[in-house]
């Protein structure tokens, strides 16, 4: 059977590339070595998310007092709330096998070795294709500490399938992955220690946000630890140095979110000839195309924005391409969201990112807090939105927000910056009132 | 009172100048003497400097305009004056007849004022349909910027369609870059569905790996003044090879009497155009200008010498050569070419030739073909130094350094043979070269 699209891998860039070839008429073939929906739905932004859900809501029924909002004897059921969690991953998985039924889209479970002349197989069977798509995800790191492969030690995987709380958790990477973990378990009333090498927590954001959420997130029961330097995990600490001097955190349980890595081995792409960047990711034009024709790469195995919607994104710029249309990725306008409490949501480019491209710019900043609808619903929180600015075109080049719900408002900034919307045009739109989204508007009343 | 600063008439001959570059923006403040602009006539550029002190108020040109001589070009005088009365009347686009008209009126019988260059592909005089005018408008497409497909070219409204469908929607910012740097958007920019961006735009008629520019100034001139020459003249060029050594010898004496005193250091360039001018003036029928009609042989020699300047090609004239000595000559060359290279040739110097040399010998060129500069009916090209085998004393074969003539001739004016007769004369002057009984072949040239 020859195909017009293979797919290797059933992410949100593989089932995107499936659904959309198969609207376009294309006969796709879609090959999944776990399940329908990738990380993102079985072992990451989904899952994550429910709980961090579950966390809000313990959290709101506990300081329901500012609300007038009393209640007693408050618990947090982890079994009930990982029941949601799987229920919803469920749903989506049926959703997703649903869609590729409706666009007879072929999909097959196993692992899938490439060969030359665009073949693929799988257990055994070998299919061709006009064209291939590699979205084979990535895996979380594991460096080489002491103790790392102890059963306590957990990986952003494995602590998704946690039955019972922890007593303690110690979280090894102040990245986002790591912050959303000790938002959540903080959250729930379990005590978290976060050990970050760096200066400074989430170091791809703005430092004016960074700050905010370490403050945020240390009245969650979270600690940290920055320049923090990992020498041993045992059964129940953490060793730690910070300036030469050790430390040790406590931990029952710790989770290690120091990274994630392309899953390039065993895919037979070495046969393909296929290159590889400095990364370890496989290498992509601004099309997606690798080095080899007919074979594309889309999503985290490319190691470029390991984001599941900048995934998704590559692998509709993938189903343009082959289906004639042109397209390609714009990164800078790819959003980014930190799904903690307060959320952190940011598009575009930071101000040290703005001049290290040799651009001259302004900034302006806001704290949440002028805001109307954000006092009334987050009494105590902070929050802060901050814009990048060129000088002279007066263009928007960057929006970063902490607070509330911003990653729901932060794809009205990335309207903006897709259509370089100016300080001048973005002073006409309306925006609703009340809502904690005027802040777009008001914050460019601080910009000079 | 606003003072008017007018363009200067810089040459008799000279009736026009190029508008190359705006030096001031309105609003600046200048001082009688300070440069305003750069104006360029067909041969040369030239400061245009304020003959006002204030501010500037209107700039009545664009680059790239034809001003006429001793017309208003800017403003110069006290911040909101009035300059209503300054600005010279320019031709306007004529307002587009009835469509019925089919014929295109003629141009030339509304006599135009002033040429203005750089006109669009407009159709005007065809008109545009009312449909495309309203489409047009709707789509923000100036009709006039459309190469109409109806009758006499009138722009309808599948023109506008056509014009709509090629250019892509801008972001906000980059609308604004069109807006206020005139920058025009690829056929398919890099945003939203082919959305132009700011970092798309583009200068107008970008290509793609390349770096563009208007072709204006000294080089439109050239590019006419060149496919001028080949479309109406009938080009002929000869090839000769003479022996240098006599030339050579004389100017190692030259230099040898000079010692390191100062005076001209003699070239062979120079050796050569007096030999020319020798040889020329005893061949009127090279030394003239075809006129069409009539064939006009001058009895004095005008000498063009082609010149490599940064801003293209000149050819600087000589005037009355026949009787000037080999120093005065070589003293003649140097000084043109000099105020060519700095700019501050004078437009009369750039015209009136009889006879052009061009020289690509120190490029290491052996010969080529030189292009006529009409009127003129023949050019002679220089190549380089090259050994080559030549009898020797007593019949074994030795070498010499030589150099390769190359004359092109219009054949509309002179025949072949007579210039191989020219082409033969000037290399026997030059291989004995200073000779004291040159010029055996006088009264054959007109064979």
């Amino acid at each position: 059977m020859k195909y017009d699209l293979g797919i290797i891998g059933a992410g949100p860039a593989g089932y995107v590339a499936a659904k959309k070839a198969g609207d376009e008429g294309l006969k796709v073939l879609l090959v999944e070595g776990k399940k329908l929906g990738g990380v993102c739905l079985n072992e990451g932004c989904v899952p994550s998310k429910t709980l961090l859900q579950a966390a809000k809501t313990y959290h709101h029924a506990l300081h329901g007092e500012t609300f007038g909002v009393e209640v007693s004897d408050v618990r947090f059921n982890f079994e009930k709330a990982n029941a949601h969690k799987t229920k919803v991953m469920d749903g989506m998985r049926e959703g997703i096998a649903g869609l590729m039924k409706k666009r007879k889209v072929e999909v097959l479970f196993g692992e899938a070795t490439l060969g030359e002349g665009r073949k693929i197989t799988v257990e055994g069977d070998t299919h061709e294709a006009d064209n291939i798509l590699i979205c084979t995800g990535s895996s979380p790191t594991r460096p080489p500490i002491p103790g790392i492969d102890g059963d306590n030690v957990l990986d952003s995987t494995g602590i998704l399938q946690l039955e019972q709380l922890p007593k303690s958790l110690v979280v090894v990477g102040g990245g986002v992955i790591g912050c959303e973990f000790a938002c959540l378990f903080g959250s729930v009333g379990v005590p978290v220690t976060v050990l970050e090498a760096l200066p400074e927590i989430c170091p791809t954001l703005d430092s004016d946000l960074a700050k905010i959420l370490r403050s945020e997130l240390a009245n969650k029961n979270v600690t940290f630890h920055l320049g923090a330097k990992v020498e041993e995990i045992s059964q129940s600490e953490v060793k730690f140095s910070v300036n030469n001097e050790s430390q040790v955190a406590q931990g029952e349980r710790v989770l290690v979110a120091t990274g994630r890595r392309p899953n390039v081995a065993n895919l037979g792409l070495e046969e393909l000839r296929v290159d590889y960047d400095e990364r370890g990711g496989i290498q992509v034009d601004e099309r997606c195309a690798t080095n080899v024709p007919g074979v594309w790469a889309a999503g985290d195995v490319t190691g470029r924005a390991q984001l599941a919607h900048a995934a998704s994104r590559m692998a509709e710029v993938v189903v343009h391409n082959i289906t004639g249309r042109k397209d390609h990725m714009r990164y800078d306008t790819i959003p980014s969201v930190v799904y903690t409490s307060p959320e952190v949501a940011v598009v575009g480019l930071t101000k040290e990112q703005a001049i290290e491209r040799g651009l001259k710019v302004t900034t302006g900043k806001i704290p949440m807090s002028v805001n109307a609808r954000y006092l009334a619903e987050h009494p105590g929180e902070r929050g802060l939105c901050k814009v990048v600015i060129e000088e002279g075109t007066r263009r928007l080049l960057g929006v970063h927000m902490i607070g509330g719900a911003c990653s729901e408002m932060i794809f009205g900034a990335v309207t903006m910056l897709e259509t370089e919307l100016r300080e001048e045009e973005i002073d006409e739109i309306v925006f609703p009132h009340p809502t904690a989204s005027e802040v777009i508007k008001d914050v460019f009343m601080t910009v000079r | 009172m606003a003072t008017p600063v007018i363009m200067p008439r810089l040459g008799q001959s000279v009736e026009d100048c190029i508008l190359a570059e705006w030096k001031v923006a309105p609003g600046a403040a200048v001082e009688e003497g300070a440069v305003l602009a750069v104006i360029e006539t067909d041969k040369a550029s030239f400061d245009l400097e304020s003959t006002a002190t204030g501010t500037v108020l209107e700039l009545f040109w664009e680059e790239g305009d034809d001003v006429p001589v001793l017309a208003n070009v800017l403003a110069v005088g006290e911040e909101g004056e009035d300059v209503s009365d300054l600005r010279p009347q320019k031709e306007t686009a004529t307002p587009a007849p009835a469509p019925e008209k089919s014929q295109a009126p003629s141009s030339d019988a509304l006599a135009p004022v002033v040429p203005v260059s750089a006109s669009p592909v407009g159709s005007s005089e065809a008109g545009v349909s009312p449909r495309a005018g309203k489409l047009a408008l709707r789509s923000g497409i100036d009709p006039e910027s459309i190469q109409g497909t109806g009758p006499s070219g009138r722009v309808i409204e599948r023109d506008v369609e056509a014009a709509a469908a090629g250019r892509p929607r801008l972001s906000a910012s980059a609308a604004a870059s069109a807006r206020e740097t005139g920058l025009e958007p690829p056929a398919r920019g890099k945003g939203l569905a082919g959305m132009a961006l700011a970092g798309d735009m583009q200068q107008p008629g970008a290509i793609e790996g390349a770096q563009v520019e208007p072709v204006k100034g000294i080089r439109k001139l050239i590019a006419e003044r060149m496919m001028e020459s080949l479309a109406n003249t009938a080009q002929f060029t000869l090839n000769s090879t003479f022996d240098a050594t006599a030339i050579q010898t004389y100017r190692k004496r030259k230099r040898e009497e000079a010692g390191d005193a100062s005076g001209p250091k003699i070239t062979l360039n120079d050796l050569i155009a007096h030999a020319l001018i020798l040889t020329l003036k005893r061949h009127p029928d090279l030394n003239a200008h075809f006129l069409g009609d009539r064939i006009a042989r001058f009895e004095e020699v005008h000498l063009g010498v082609a010149v490599d300047t940064p801003r293209g090609l000149m050819v600087p004239v000589l005037r009355s050569v026949c009787s000037k000595s080999l120093e005065d000559l070589s003293v003649g060359i140097k000084e043109l070419v000099k105020s060519c290279l700095e700019g501050t040739v004078l437009p009369d110097q750039l015209s009136g030739g009889t006879f052009t040399l061009t020289n690509l010998g120190m490029l290491g060129i052996d010969h080529f073909t030189p292009v006529i500069n009409p009127p003129e009916a023949a050019i002679l090209g220089v190549g380089g130094i090259s050994l080559r085998p030549v009898p020797g004393k007593d019949g074994e074969v030795t070498t010499a350094e030589c150099i390769t003539l190359s004359l092109t001739i219009d054949h509309q004016a002179v025949d072949g043979a007579p210039a191989a007769r020219f082409l033969k004369d000037l290399v026997d002057t030059l291989e004995n070269y200073p000779g004291e009984d040159v010029g055996q072949n006088n009264g054959e040239e007109t064979t």
